[in-house]
């Protein structure tokens, strides 16, 4: 899980373009849409693109989206949740 | 003395729904969708979605499909009237696209075969079809592009700079919307049900709308364009207001413009894309503005979405509504959304209507709305007071040279500032985290817009920060436009970037500065190829009311590679890339201004005796001093030879003897590079006087006989700015 939570850090840094924060001071735990690094609605789709791409989860209803992406802790607890289910 | 009155002389209409008036008006009548699946271009995953296709259209291996569908509807709308229009106006946001998607996928590398990829080349390819020599303007705005066309027309018209205008709106499908809109799962995969309560979204359309407008009222004229209204969210790159606050405006705007209270509307055409944030929002905002909202309904589950022609198909729609007593059923609802709060019409309506309000909103919050009435019924409204001229109290350019002052000083060296500077240096005045999804083209502009306010409050102590945006780029944002296909292509049309597609309309910078300033009035981007800014200017001296608030003006282009070296006809291989731009903070209040900027002349080169109506429009006559110190002359490079007979033909019917400066030596071979001339030509008056060095002689000082400098526009186009010191 930290694992994933550390390389989740690194990707949403790069395609969020997050510059000027590093992922040591990416808390997995604080808010991550609408919070302090400005996170809106097309990030999330971004996000979306990334999941489907780099995980091979869908994630096409809003509600689940809202939950998943309320914060990078949420994030990795879902793809850990889904990605287990797509493999067994 | 009143404003005059502009009647609908024509219609043109093709979209999904039929190829003409009579098409439309049997399938509107028989409350049937025109939505099926994709069938124009072929997918390499899954089935195709449901979208708005035009039947029936043969396709022209070198003219794109959406100048075929211009061109028919234009043609519908012109019938019968033999004289061409003074002016066109068009909306559309990605012109020849589905052309270009084609040629990039073969990886064709011949310049030619992309000439039509430009908006502009739209507009211009009507204006040849229909030997209409007048100005003929792209405005992008998105969704709202149409309506912002007819809006623009229906003020030219009223100020009597023309006596008949076509306006109206086109777009075609195209893998770039089709895929753009889908990665933002704004799509219905189960086709469009606006106001449904199980409403997911919309379906892509293609179309055309077309209005001949005209303040000379024939028997045909059953119709008149009462009133429009414009605003800016000023909110978010792609989501509605959530509570439809600029929707609201450009509504209350249009009521206000036109006359009439709320309750003479008889029938609202709603925006109603079907998306769940657009119809929540629109509903918020026809509640706030009407007690009790008249019969309303969106034609968007009939027709899907056809982009900047919507508001043009559904003002068409709007005239069917006042001349045949048709009120449109409201296609595709099953259960009305309670949230909503609104009755939309489930079935066809037959009641006489007098007059119609019809919306149109679109992306970076950009929203325009349209009065349309029975002709003669409503009184004259009074005339619109405006100031003359616009008042520059600041303004910023970008070069190869860095900043204003860096390229102010290169320029008093008379080294050229022609290149592209790093993208640290255009973005150094703004916060990253503002900037820090946006390309290079948004950057530019938001550094520009900053830079030319900056400068106009050191001027003026607390001046209001601007409220309306006016933007010219000849290409939009290349950037987003080539990485978006390129991502396409590259996954296997699978993994689309939302980002790059919100990115890649042409309105996307100006609603970035609108966002910036809190800007919530007109908000209007202009496509002209090498005249976009002049399009730009001329749409704020269109617009620019005696307003409290400043406009930023301004325009810009970025260089790209590969697709400036592809899609510009001025630059060869051996080119070096420039791009930058020119902003300008203005009033129309002359106080305190730096100079004032005026736009006397816009027509196109082909015209007869173009050059000497040039001269007469100037007021230049022999032996009459002119006042000016400086001519900037812009001349493309594709059209060098045409150019520069026209300068030469210029100097002798006017008999100048006034320094000329040819500026795209000095400023580098891009759309733009106009606005970046008209930014120096204000620091010239500002500092009183014009550096030798750009005129191979000594300084010039500026007098108070000489305080003028006059920009002109050759080539395709003929274009005159004139900057005045008061």
């Amino acid at each position: 899980m930290r694992e994933l939570i550390e390389e989740l850090k690194v990707k949403l840094i790069e395609i969020l373009h997050l510059a000027d924060v590093t992922p040591e001071d990416f808390h997995e735990d604080s808010q991550l849409v609408g919070g302090e690094l400005g996170i809106d609605s097309i990030d999330v789709l971004e996000m979306v693109v990334m999941v489907e791409k780099d995980y091979g989860i869908i994630i096409n209803n809003q509600e689940v989206g809202e939950k998943v992406f309320s914060s990078l802790a949420n994030l990795a607890a879902y793809i850990k949740e889904h990605s287990g289910q797509a493999a067994s | 003395m009143t404003d005059k009155q502009v009647y609908i002389r024509g219609t043109g209409i093709i979209s999904s729904m039929g190829s003409h008036l009579a098409a439309t008006e049997k399938s509107l009548r028989g409350n049937r969708s025109a939505i099926r699946p994709l069938t124009l271009f072929p997918l390499l995953h899954g089935s195709p979605l449901p979208v708005g296709q035009v039947g029936g259209l043969s396709d022209s291996a070198t003219v794109p499909r959406t100048h075929l569908l211009a061109s028919l509807a234009a043609r519908q709308a012109m019938d019968g009237c033999i004289r061409p229009p003074d002016a066109i106006i068009l909306g559309t946001t990605t012109g020849g696209i589905l052309t270009t998607e084609k040629l990039l996928r073969s990886n064709d590398q011949q310049k030619d075969r992309y000439r039509h990829h430009g908006l502009n080349t739209v507009a211009n390819y009507l204006a040849d079809q229909l030997n209409c020599t007048g100005p003929a303007l792209v405005v992008s705005t998105a969704c709202s592009s149409g309506v912002v066309a007819i809006a623009l027309a229906l003020r030219m018209l009223r100020r009597g700079q023309a006596e008949t205008v076509l306006a109206g709106g086109v777009d075609s499908l195209s893998r770039l919307t089709y895929f753009g809109f889908h990665s933002l799962q704004l799509v219905d995969q189960a086709g469009c049900r606006p106001l449904d309560q199980n409403r997911r979204g919309m379906a892509v359309a293609e179309g055309a709308g077309m209005l001949l407008l005209t303040t000379q009222k024939t028997d045909t004229c059953f119709a008149e364009l009462l009133g429009a209204g414009l605003s800016c969210d000023a909110y978010h790159p792609a989501a509605p207001h959530p509570d439809g606050q600029g929707a609201f405006m450009a509504m209350r705007q249009a009521l206000t413009d036109a006359g009439l209270g709320p309750e003479e509307i008889d029938y609202i055409n709603l925006h109603g894309t079907g998306t769940p944030d657009n119809d929540l929002a629109e509903s918020k905002a026809v509640r706030r503005l009407f007690s009790l909202p008249p019969p309303l309904s969106s034609i968007k589950g009939a027709s899907g979405h056809s982009l900047a022609a919507a508001g043009a198909v559904e003002a068409v729609v709007a005239t069917m509504t006042i001349t045949r007593g048709l009120m449109p059923a409201n296609t595709g609802l099953r259960t009305v959304d309670p949230a909503l709060g609104l009755q939309p019409l489930t079935h066809p309506l037959e009641l006489p209507a007098r007059a119609v309000l019809s919306n149109s909103f679109g992306f970076g919050g950009n929203n325009g709305s349209l009065i349309i009435g029975a002709a003669d019924v409503f009184q004259r409204t009074a005339s619109r007071q405006r100031g003359t001229g616009l008042a520059i109290h600041g303004y910023s350019c970008l070069t190869g040279a860095g900043g204003t002052a860096a390229t102010i000083a290169q320029t008093q060296t008379g080294a050229t500032v022609a290149g592209m500077a790093g993208i640290e240096i255009i973005s150094a005045n703004l916060p990253p985290r503002m900037i820090r999804r946006l390309k290079r083209l948004p950057k530019m502009t938001l550094s520009l817009a900053a830079a030319a306010y900056e400068k106009a409050t050191t001027a003026a102590v607390n001046a209001p920060k601007p409220g309306s945006v006016f933007m010219g780029t000849g290409w939009g944002a290349l950037s987003e436009t080539h990485d978006f296909l390129t991502r396409l292509a590259e996954s296997k049309e699978q993994f689309p970037s939302p980002t790059d597609f919100v990115g890649s309309v042409h309105n996307g910078p100006a609603s970035q500065v609108a966002i910036m300033f809190g800007a919530t009035g007109p908000n209007i981007t202009t496509s002209g190829g090498d005249y976009s800014f002049e399009q730009a200017v001329m749409a704020a001296d269109l617009i620019l009311e005696d307003a409290t608030q400043p406009a930023i003006i301004l325009g810009a282009d970025e260089g790209h590679d590969p697709f400036s070296r592809l899609l510009d006809p001025s630059i060869r291989p051996e080119t070096v890339l420039a791009d930058g731009g020119g902003a300008l903070c203005v009033t129309r209040e002359m106080k305190d201004a730096l100079c004032a900027l005026s736009i006397p002349f816009y027509q196109s080169g082909k015209a007869e005796g173009v050059i000497a109506a040039l001269v007469d429009a100037l007021g230049v006559r022999p032996n009459k001093p002119s006042g000016y110190a400086l001519i900037l002359a812009g001349i493309p490079a594709a059209m060098h030879r045409e150019g520069k007979q026209q300068l030469e033909q210029f100097m002798a019917l006017s008999h100048l003897s006034v320094p000329v400066v040819d500026y795209r030596n000095y400023i580098g071979e891009f759309a733009s590079a106009s606005a970046v001339a008209t930014s120096l030509a204000v620091s010239f008056l500002e500092s009183g006087h014009i550096p030798g060095a750009l005129v191979s002689g000594g300084d010039i000082a500026i007098t108070s006989e000489t305080s003028n400098i006059l920009i002109l526009g050759l080539g395709r186009q003929i274009t005159a700015m004139e900057l005045c010191r008061p």
